[in-house]
């Protein structure tokens, strides 16, 4: 399973915010995108995952399984999202944030799923806790979980790492990278810091003029 | 994509329909009533013109500076201390008391015959009642300090919504904690440093009050002064007087009190401006280690808690009396008030459905409007909702009059609930506009990733996230229809009768058990909405 891009183009109030451009990423592959604030790294992201604001206006294909996906909405698009912020639902324990993504099913499976989920994110026990009653750490891990959970085609990162400490960020970097290595998903990661992209992977920066240039 | 264009043309539709148009059309028809050459030439020969102008002016401007200072005072004292979690709660379910209620209830706590004069009397060995003026004085004092009573949990209520926001509260601790570096003590923080960045936020609340106070009709029918009485009630008996020459010197009144505002807005504006060199000397005198007195804040709360508690177990006492002869601290009590009320519960069921249709159906509406229209769409519904709070409502009341006369709505029930749904829509607009549009979009594109589908994202999601916003709205929209007296009394034309009006004609007689009766039907249940919408609104965890 990959995401391939194909002749994408976003223009802004007529202004072109990033020139056509075609990037196909592999299973288990993590592609980064780099580029300063402003410059639609994060605009793009938006358009693959179909929920671009008003005023944007995007062209090209979405493929995820060589299937296109541009015309579905959001939630039909099997794309998981993770931001700088964890966006645990604060209304929801942690247990109820991932069964909020854990597919359909017998109840008695859909804990054990969660529960197994926990224990991957070290967290065994805290599924009644609620979200802001964890670290920083504990709370990313969360997140990714709950992502994973939801079984995604592919993975979009908008700067997940940006708010957490340094002795942190590079734990919970691994981490991820790991977990998404193991599922074979692909994953689109943009940010502003180099140090943010998995080593030996591919990187690409957009440049002032709005062109994807392979880094 | 067709499907969903309908849907937002139909939301705006019916926003405009029910709100908008409706509120700039009575515009429209008060003046249009207004400017009759009859009407304005009756309105100068009026013996009671200019006295009356004075005492409404007057009740309101002071009723508002008072009510400014106490509710700085509190507030200072309180700020980040371990009472300022609980100050918004007890605030909210004062605001929750209407003020007919309270004018009533204050009424019966300081006349001549009243719980005050009782209590001295006990041991003066007073037999009669004493020769006190104290209620429906000349001066509109007792009008002034029910206006002060209600009015200054609207200020705190103002001032604690802001400086609760996370973003204010750290920016102010850390500003604070600058200021004590140099030198500055409490009381010279708030002076020069957190009233000025405030004042911005509080003019308009303070307009809505200063208006309010000024033109307050069933409250000054209760307390306020009757010879000469306040300008408002002048012009209220007049519109709706039998005769037509009155109904046009009662619209020309109209125009004439809102514009008299207008001028003492403007030379308040004029003043503050003269005023700024002389704030600036103050703001920028250096360090002074004034102290905010904290117990004093602690004190003037709690004896606002107090006093509203004690105003209601006196309604609650006096709806029980059968007689309560001068000197007895205790009626004889009986159950004749209630059993009355129970023959006649017209007027508590059209209020009660009425609270309900209305706020319901404003934050249907509401809802729509926020989930189906950009951001900046909000714009003209907020400038009109805060336009309609700072009219005078006489005005309003009037061009709606008006309005639905030409449309044949005057004494229908779809009048009635027109006629309430504009202020509860323009009172829950301004509650809930602004907590709807913070809630962060990315929990809902979280959930979107999660494969949850739009109306699973709603429910789940972001209304379980909202719900305190959501029925703090509720619970405000239902106490403004319950208090709604001008509009509803020229609306209803007699063919319906609310809470309100039953208490206000009790107001002119003689029956107080019925009066306290009635002002207490009308306290209890946005009082009740309050606190379930409270208990509703409740995080699930203890503490956050």
């Amino acid at each position: 399973m990959s995401l391939i891009l194909e002749n994408i183009s976003l223009t802004i109030a007529g202004h072109a915010l990033l020139k056509p451009m075609s990037l196909s990423v592999d299973p288990g592959e993590v592609v980064t995108i780099m580029g300063p604030s402003g410059s639609g790294k994060s605009s793009l992201l938006s358009f693959i995952a179909g929920d671009a604001p008003q005023p944007l206006l995007g062209q090209g294909k979405v493929l995820l399984d060589r299937t296109d996906i541009t015309g579905l909405r959001p939630e039909q698009r099997c794309i998981g999202r993770l931001f700088q912020d964890d966006l645990l639902f604060p209304h929801m324990t942690v247990g109820e944030n991932l069964l909020f993504a854990t597919p359909r099913g017998p109840r008695v499976e859909r804990e054990a799923i969660m529960r197994t989920a926990l224990k991957r994110a070290e967290l065994e026990g805290f599924e009644n806790r609620a979200p802001h009653t964890l670290s920083g750490g504990q709370r990313a891990r969360v997140s990714l979980m709950r992502a994973l959970l939801a079984k995604p085609k592919a993975m979009l990162l908008d700067e997940p790492f940006n708010k957490l400490d340094a002795a942190l960020c590079s734990t919970i970097r691994d981490y991820t990278f790991m977990h998404l290595k193991a599922r074979q998903v692909p994953t689109i990661l943009v940010t502003h810091d180099r140090a943010d992209a998995p080593s030996g992977g591919r990187i690409f920066e957009i440049s002032l003029s709005g062109e994807l240039i392979s880094v | 994509m067709a499907k969903t264009r309908l849907v937002k043309g139909g939301v705006a539709f019916f926003v405009l329909a029910l709100f908008l148009l409706p509120l700039l059309a009575s515009l429209a028809f008060a003046f249009q009533s207004g400017f009759s050459a009859e009407g304005w030439a009756a309105l100068w020969r009026h013996p009671q013109l200019w006295p009356s102008l004075w005492l409404s002016l007057a009740t309101g401007v002071a009723g508002t500076v008072l009510a400014l200072i106490a509710a700085l005072l509190i507030v200072a004292s309180l700020f980040e201390t371990r009472f300022w979690q609980n100050l918004s709660v007890a605030m909210g379910a004062m605001l929750a008391v209407p003020h007919v209620a309270l004018a009533v209830a204050l009424s019966f706590l300081i006349m001549p015959a009243g719980l005050i004069a009782r209590i001295i009397g006990l041991f003066l060995q007073w037999q009669t009642p004493p020769q006190w003026v104290t209620t429906h004085d000349p001066f509109g004092i007792a009008l002034t300090l029910a206006l002060v009573l209600k009015e200054t949990p609207f200020i705190i209520w103002v001032l604690a919504g802001l400086l609760s926001r996370e973003d204010v509260k750290l920016n102010f601790a850390n500003q604070r904690s600058a200021a004590f570096g140099l030198g500055h003590g409490s009381g010279s923080v708030w002076l020069r440093i957190f009233i000025p960045q405030l004042f911005g936020n509080l003019l308009w609340p303070l307009v809505i009050v200063f208006v309010y106070g000024a033109t307050v009709v069933d409250m000054s029918l209760a307390i306020g002064p009757t010879q000469p009485p306040t300008l408002a009630t002048i012009i209220w008996a007049d519109i709706n007087s039998e005769q037509v020459a009155h109904n046009a010197r009662g619209a020309a009144g109209t125009i004439f009190i809102s514009f008299s505002l207008i001028t003492v807005l403007g030379v308040a504006w004029a003043l503050t401006k003269t005023l700024k060199p002389l704030w600036r000397a103050l703001l920028t005198e250096g360090p002074s280690t004034w102290k905010v007195p904290t117990m004093t804040g602690q004190i003037k709360h709690s004896s606002f808690i107090g006093i509203y508690a004690l105003l209601l177990v006196l309604l609650v006492v006096l709806s029980l009396a059968k007689s309560w002869p001068f000197p007895q601290l205790w009626p004889e009590t009986s159950f004749h008030s209630w059993g009355q009320i129970s023959h006649q519960s017209g007027a508590v069921v059209t209020s009660l459905v009425l609270a309900f249709t209305a706020s319901g159906t404003a934050l249907i509406l509401l809802v729509a409007w926020f989930e189906t229209m950009p951001h900046h769409f909000d714009r003209p519904l907020l400038w009109a909702s805060l336009a309609l709070l700072g009219l005078p409502s006489l005005f309003v009341g009037l061009g709606q009059y008006q309005m639905f006369l030409y449309l044949g709505l005057t004494g229908t029930g779809l009048g009635l609930f027109l006629a309430h749904l504009l202020p509860v829509m323009a009172y829950m607009m301004i509650v809930l506009a602004q907590g709807y549009r913070a809630y962060d979009l990315r929990y809902m594109v979280t959930a979107g990733s999660l494969n949850a589908s739009l109306l699973s994202n709603l429910l789940r999601i972001k209304w379980p996230m909202l719900k305190a916003q959501i029925w703090a709205a509720f619970a405000v929209g239902f106490a403004v229809s319950v208090v709604q007296y001008i509009p509803a009394q020229l609306v209803a034309a007699g063919r319906f009768s609310t809470l309100p009006m039953e208490v206000v004609t009790l107001t002119s007689g003689a029956n107080r058990s019925l009066l306290a009766a009635f002002s207490l039907l009308l306290t209890v249940p946005p009082l009740l909405v309050y606190g379930a919408a409270a208990l509703m609104g409740r995080s699930r965890w203890r503490h956050t």
